[in-house]
């Protein structure tokens, strides 16, 4: 039998001011970044044009951005996507959002036009186009965050039935931690807000709270147990005790990953930069937040005394699933 | 439960997840050589989205900008009955057209490879109007206030024309054959520049910009003064000043003259004579002598209205308009007309008079409607998508593997061959609930390749952890599912209920993401809790002496 981290016994716990000065250092890093210059948002948030272009000679960006602009399409942001007979043209700002309220397929047929004009009828072929007029971009900003809003309100109910609210304050609170480091990196990545980093992040919060949740449960097994060791205790021993499997799961989950990464092309591989540091943030977030959380929770509202003595039950919501084997132990 | 049962029971969803897989032969409509054909074709019953097929996806909402509807939510009501039937004679394989929230149409074509022809179709108001044209020359004596009133304000459509208001001009052409107009716009912005600087300050600034035709209420324009005509027309200055009980037209079509282009403007009588809400059929043909045009025939109340109004005008000259432009040149009427009537194309193609009955066929949009948003993707990039998918999949699903079985190696190969049956039994709840695979979706399927097993990494540690605390093997592993059973359901839930609420909120490609998320969970609850089992108690069952070690 071929194993890792076999029976180890770190004490992670005891770094979690140093692990919060680094996380929060990050957090500010990326905030202070956003307050400074705002984030970059799709399309599909800001209203506007783009399409994707694919020309049969690569072209001078020079050319293509002097063209738009003697058309009067000024400001649109010129990108090579993938091969350098690839682009996408973006155009973005208020002035064109304003123009496309009226249809949205104006500014689309415009770009196509000049720019045949320019390099010739059958230089480029359009790939892609995406338009969205700006109350839509409204709606999606406001239904994206109610549906980070709301998973967090169905786990913290989810977990204060299936746990107690202790956990579940702490998982959840882990959890928001992971929406402000990924904001922070997308920003200082220069990653695109799009739907699909949305759903990324969305994906990033399920996998963090999992790898929480995953800990938790040793932790409510080890406090039914019943040792004589404090809280603190039972979280290391129970980081320890998961340890091998957090680390199978996240090498699986991050190879798939990869995979994204590199062979998924260029309109995914936004989601797999979320998804390849959620491993991370999601990962930290189980050991660095949410323990410590549980602490400082559990310092202020402690549970009843000799509650975690007894063995019989440690809280109120949970059962007793003990076997004959593991009580023999 | 006893092992005969659980292997029935995995093989009768092997077996069920196959036939929700295999190809099939499906009904389609497409269109050949311009007719609708029901055609058969075999695929995988799995469902692509527009991001993997190609296609076009719109979002139609009522356009204020020429008056404000009253009851917005009544009203796509009634348009979405027309964007229905126009897109059913369309001949899309499998459209999508449905009202979303209060005030929106969307629309979906899968595959489609003229999106500007698409638009068109669904844009077009296909409102149908009969009129005479002026006959008592009401521009002509109305000139002289028209040049006084922009004479005055001159100077503001001298600064704005070369600036602003293109977009409304050219909003204003586009409204018909956007696709040859679109060009015609560009020359003639350019064109309009260079006019401004030269006409504008001037006296008489509209009256030399048009000449009489030859019918009565008919102007030509040259070619390159039609949108600085447009934006005269358009002053609040000069459409006060416009003869009451008129409307002017521009004319669908241009004229040569010589080697100069001009565009007919027609004054008609602002009181339509019918309109085309008595139409009951338009057919395209083809007339050796009037080229391609578009036959229609009215209903009996209709008929009889024309004909006592055309029997008043004989001798007059009749405007078709379509959605404010004039089709060919006005006919005189010779004769009371009936029941039926045509309407000559000019120089367009079939195609064109084809569009045209299509949409006169499938009656009129009760409000202009604007696209608020348009994604296109042509069929190359999703094929390319699907590809590069694939291919990832592919390789997280051999990476997945070799750390499987190099960590676990014969309980690894029990996953292994589990995680076989959770690919196969995604793609059939897939299938099954006809979900539709979009781009996001087939990345969450990859990355859930990887956290697939991590139900069985939880299970496989317990195994070793209660194998290490010395226990046979068959307690071991007993155990082990029973301890990491509250981990997984615990982790999988809560996953699910985040991937509920992305599909509540998200939509298209997002909720293709959820939907694909919630069977991946599925899918792997009962393979790495209920199939893995099996394999177990298979391979404890096997040799009658009890199984001493296990590879794990």
């Amino acid at each position: 039998m071929f194993r890792i981290l076999h029976d180890t016994n770190y004490d992670f716990i005891r770094w979690w001011k140093v692990m919060a000065a680094i996380t929060i250092g990050f957090i500010l890093l990326g905030l202070g970044s956003l307050a400074i210059k705002p984030p970059n948002y799709s399309i599909e948030f800001t209203g506007g044009t783009l399409m994707q272009l694919q020309f049969t000679q690569p072209p001078d960006v020079g050319e293509i951005r002097s063209t738009l602009d003697d058309a009067g399409i000024h400001g649109a942001e010129i990108q090579q996507f993938g091969s350098n007979r690839d682009f996408t043209v973006r155009a973005q700002n208020a002035a064109q959002v304003a123009a496309q309220a009226r249809g949205a397929e104006n500014i689309a047929v415009r770009i196509e036009s000049v720019l045949k004009k320019k390099f010739g009828e059958n230089s480029l072929r359009v790939i892609r186009t995406e338009a969205v007029g700006p109350r839509v971009g409204q709606e999606l900003k406001r239904g994206a965050i109610i549906a980070i809003l709301l998973s967090f309100l169905i786990t913290l109910v989810y977990l204060s039935i299936r746990f107690e609210w202790r956990f579940a304050t702490a998982a959840v609170i882990a959890t928001s931690h992971d929406v402000f480091t990924t904001i922070a990196f997308l920003k200082l990545m220069h990653l695109e807000i799009s739907l699909t980093v949305v759903a990324g992040l969305l994906t990033v919060l399920g996998y963090s709270l999992n790898d929480t949740i995953i800990i938790f449960d040793r932790v409510r097994e080890n406090l039914r147990k019943g040792r004589k060791e404090t809280l603190y205790e039972t979280l290391n021993r129970s980081i320890n005790e998961t340890l091998p499997r957090s680390v199978l799961t996240h090498v699986t989950t991050f190879v798939a990953t990869l995979a994204l990464l590199i062979f998924a092309g260029e309109v995914i591989r936004p989601f797999a930069w979320v998804m390849a540091f959620g491993i991370v943030t999601g990962t930290f977030s189980s050991i660095y937040v949410a323990a410590p959380v549980l602490l400082w929770i559990e310092r202020k509202w402690p549970r009843k005394t000799g509650a975690r003595q007894s063995s019989s039950t440690v809280t109120p919501t949970s059962r007793t699933r003990r076997s004959p084997a593991t009580a023999t132990r | 439960m006893n092992l005969k049962w659980r292997i029935g029971i995995i093989l009768g969803l092997t077996v069920l997840s196959f036939w929700a897989l295999f190809p099939r032969t499906v009904v389609e409509r497409v269109k050949r050589n311009g007719e609708f054909v029901y055609d058969t074709v075999r695929r995988v019953p799995l469902k692509r989205g527009l991001d993997l097929q190609g296609g076009m996806h719109l979002a139609l909402e009522v356009d204020e900008s020429k008056g404000l509807v009253p009851d917005k939510s009544k009203a796509i009501d009634n348009a979405l009955k027309v964007v229905r039937n126009r897109i059913d004679e369309f001949g899309v394989s499998e459209p999508l057209v449905q009202k979303a929230g209060n005030d929106r149409i969307i629309v979906e074509l899968p595959g489609i490879d003229d999106p500007r022809r698409a638009q068109d179709v669904v844009q077009k108001s296909a409102f149908l109007e009969f009129q005479i044209t002026d006959e008592t020359q009401a521009l002509d004596k109305a000139l002289p206030r028209i040049d006084a009133a922009l004479k005055d304000t001159k100077v503001a459509v001298a600064t704005a024309a070369p600036t602003g208001n293109k977009d409304t001009s050219n909003a204003g052409l586009q409204s018909l054959f956007t696709a040859d107009t679109s060009k015609k716009a560009d020359s003639t912005k350019k064109d309009t520049a260079a006019t401004v600087a030269t006409t504008v300050g001037g006296p008489g600034a509209f009256s030399k910009l048009i000449q009489p035709g030859s019918m009565p209420g008919e102007y030509f324009v040259a070619q390159s003064d039609v949108s600085l005509v447009t934006q005269y027309l358009s002053q609040p200055q000069v459409i006060a000043a416009l003869p009451p009980g008129k409307v002017i037209r521009w004319s669908s079509d241009t004229l040569s003259y010589g080697n100069r282009i001009y565009r007919p403007l027609y004054v008609l009588d602002a009181k339509p004579i019918i309109t085309g809400e008595y139409l009951t059929d338009a057919k395209p043909n083809t007339s050796p002598t009037e080229g391609n045009l578009v036959q229609f025939t009215m209903n009996n109340e209709g008929a009889r209205r024309f004909r006592m109004e055309t029997a008043r005008h004989i001798k007059d000259f009749m405007a078709i308009v379509l959605d404010q432009r004039v089709m060919g040149r006005p006919p005189v009427i010779q004769s009371a007309i009936g029941a039926n009537g045509q309407i000559t194309m000019g120089g367009k193609d079939l195609q064109a008079a084809q569009d045209l009955a299509l949409v006169l066929r499938a009656g009129s949009l009760p409000v202009p409607l604007k696209i608020a948003d348009v994604t296109q993707i042509g069929a190359s990039l999703g094929k390319d998508s699907i590809h590069k998918g694939i291919t990832a999949g592919i390789i997280a699903v051999a990476l997945v593997v070799i750390v499987m079985l190099g960590y676990y190696r014969f309980s690894g190969a029990l996953a292994v061959a589990a995680l076989a049956l959770y690919i196969l039994y995604t793609l059939a709840a897939l299938a099954g609930f006809s979900a539709v695979l979009t781009l996001p979706g087939l990345a969450g399927f990859v990355l859930s390749i990887g956290i697939a097993v991590d139900a069985n990494v939880l299970i496989f540690e317990r195994i070793r952890e209660e194998l290490a605390h010395g226990k046979t093997v068959r307690t071991a592993i007993d155990e082990g599912f029973r301890h990491a059973m509250s981990a997984i359901v615990d982790s999988n839930v809560s996953t699910a209920l985040t991937a509920a609420v992305l599909y509540q909120y998200g939509t298209g490609p997002v909720r293709g993401f959820a939907v694909t998320l919630l069977a991946g969970i599925a899918a792997s609850m009962v393979t790495a809790i209920f199939v893995v089992r099996t394999f177990y108690m298979i391979w404890l069952n096997r040799s009658s002496e009890a199984q001493t070690t296990l590879s794990i």
